[in-house]
């Protein structure tokens, strides 16, 4: 009967190891050469143009840094090598996500203000709204009620 | 205790209107002064081959002054720059230590070798297939000129057709190590 009674929870178990076990498998990245390059062509924005990637951008930089990224690969440089020597060249405005430094670290930090304060702010709303006593019926309002009640009561005593 | 919970949406209205102003205020504008001078960065090295297939290398301009073109045959502002360089080459191409480059970015040979047998361009001109010396200069179009003080570093320079008048100052500047107007 006991062991009856854990089934849905080792069902339960189950489901949630096998859930997260394909979400750490999915997640890891693709480290082969293509993928990375195309990884990177993403990562970077076109150094010449507006709002392009690498990958979209048709501009003659982003063609040779298209050709550039796979022969970089191919002599053994890591992703974030690649990445800091093209801000050696074109500044940290190539790449797409900002850096974690200077106005950088505005544009990660503000989304997590927003959902502290918009959490708290629902947290101190429940709160403040559960305070708040209920009103409490006057004499005048039971009377209301007993009349209806007793109307109610006749008119059910007529028609029977 | 009464939490203020309108002060806590205002400061985080605040905060967006603040994000907003920041993000507005930082317009991306293309200098047209290149990174390398801006920085007066040294030489990025360099290994091509001009029109004839022979060796065209950073090494070669060691204590001279020089000057880097890059441009191809398919860019109008370049075309429309080639008579200033060629006044400028024939100005100054018997002086010792003056030396003057070309390199080719995203155009291929033949069609360079009939252009500059058109415009009767006169200097060394290297070709970048891979473009990896256009990389590592940063360029960011064509033309774009370089000029290198005897030590190797970029003390001048533009995105954009240049005069002749600029060219010939920005080679005073270099020699003299002045920084370039």
């Amino acid at each position: 009967m006991k062991s009856r009674k854990l089934v849905p929870w080792i069902a339960l178990a189950v489901v949630v190891t096998v859930g997260i076990v394909v979400l750490v498998v999915r997640s890891r990245p693709d480290n082969s050469p293509a993928a990375r390059a195309r990884r990177l062509e993403h990562q970077l924005a076109c150094p010449v143009c507006e709002g392009q990637s690498i990958a979209d951008s048709n501009a003659p930089q982003s063609r040779a840094i298209r050709d550039d990224i796979p022969r970089r690969i191919a002599a053994g440089q890591s992703d974030a090598e690649i990445r800091a020597y093209y801000v050696s060249r074109y500044t940290e405005r190539i790449l797409e996500t900002p850096s974690n430094s200077g106005l950088g670290i505005v544009a990660w930090g503000l989304p997590a203000v927003a959902v502290i304060l918009g959490s708290a702010s629902i947290v101190i709303a429940v709160r403040r709204w559960s305070r708040t006593p209920r009103l409490a019926a006057t004499d005048a309002d039971e009377g209301i009620v007993r009349r209806a009640r007793d109307d109610v009561g006749g008119e059910n005593e007529d028609g029977r | 205790m009464q939490f203020p919970v309108r002060w806590v949406a205002l400061a985080a209205a605040a905060l967006l209107v603040v994000f907003g102003v920041v993000l507005a205020v930082q317009t991306r504008s293309e200098p047209s002064v290149p990174r390398l001078v801006l920085e007066h960065a040294p030489v990025p090295s360099f290994s091509l081959k001009n029109l004839e297939g022979k060796p065209v290398t950073s090494a070669g301009l060691r204590n001279k002054t020089f000057v880097v073109n890059f441009f191809n045959s398919w860019c109008i502002p370049c075309r429309q720059e080639t008579p200033a360089l060629k006044e400028f080459y024939a100005e100054h191409k018997s002086e010792a230590d003056f030396a003057m480059i070309g390199i080719i970015i995203d155009d291929d040979a033949s069609t360079v070798r009939g252009y500059v047998k058109e415009q009767g361009i006169t200097w060394p001109v290297a070709v970048d297939p891979s473009g990896s010396a256009s990389l590592d200069f940063g360029t960011t179009g064509q033309p774009e000129t370089y000029v290198f003080s005897p030590d190797g570093v970029a003390v001048c320079g533009r995105l954009g057709a240049s005069s002749q008048a600029v060219l010939d100052a920005w080679l005073r500047g270099a020699r003299n190590g002045q920084e370039c107007t």
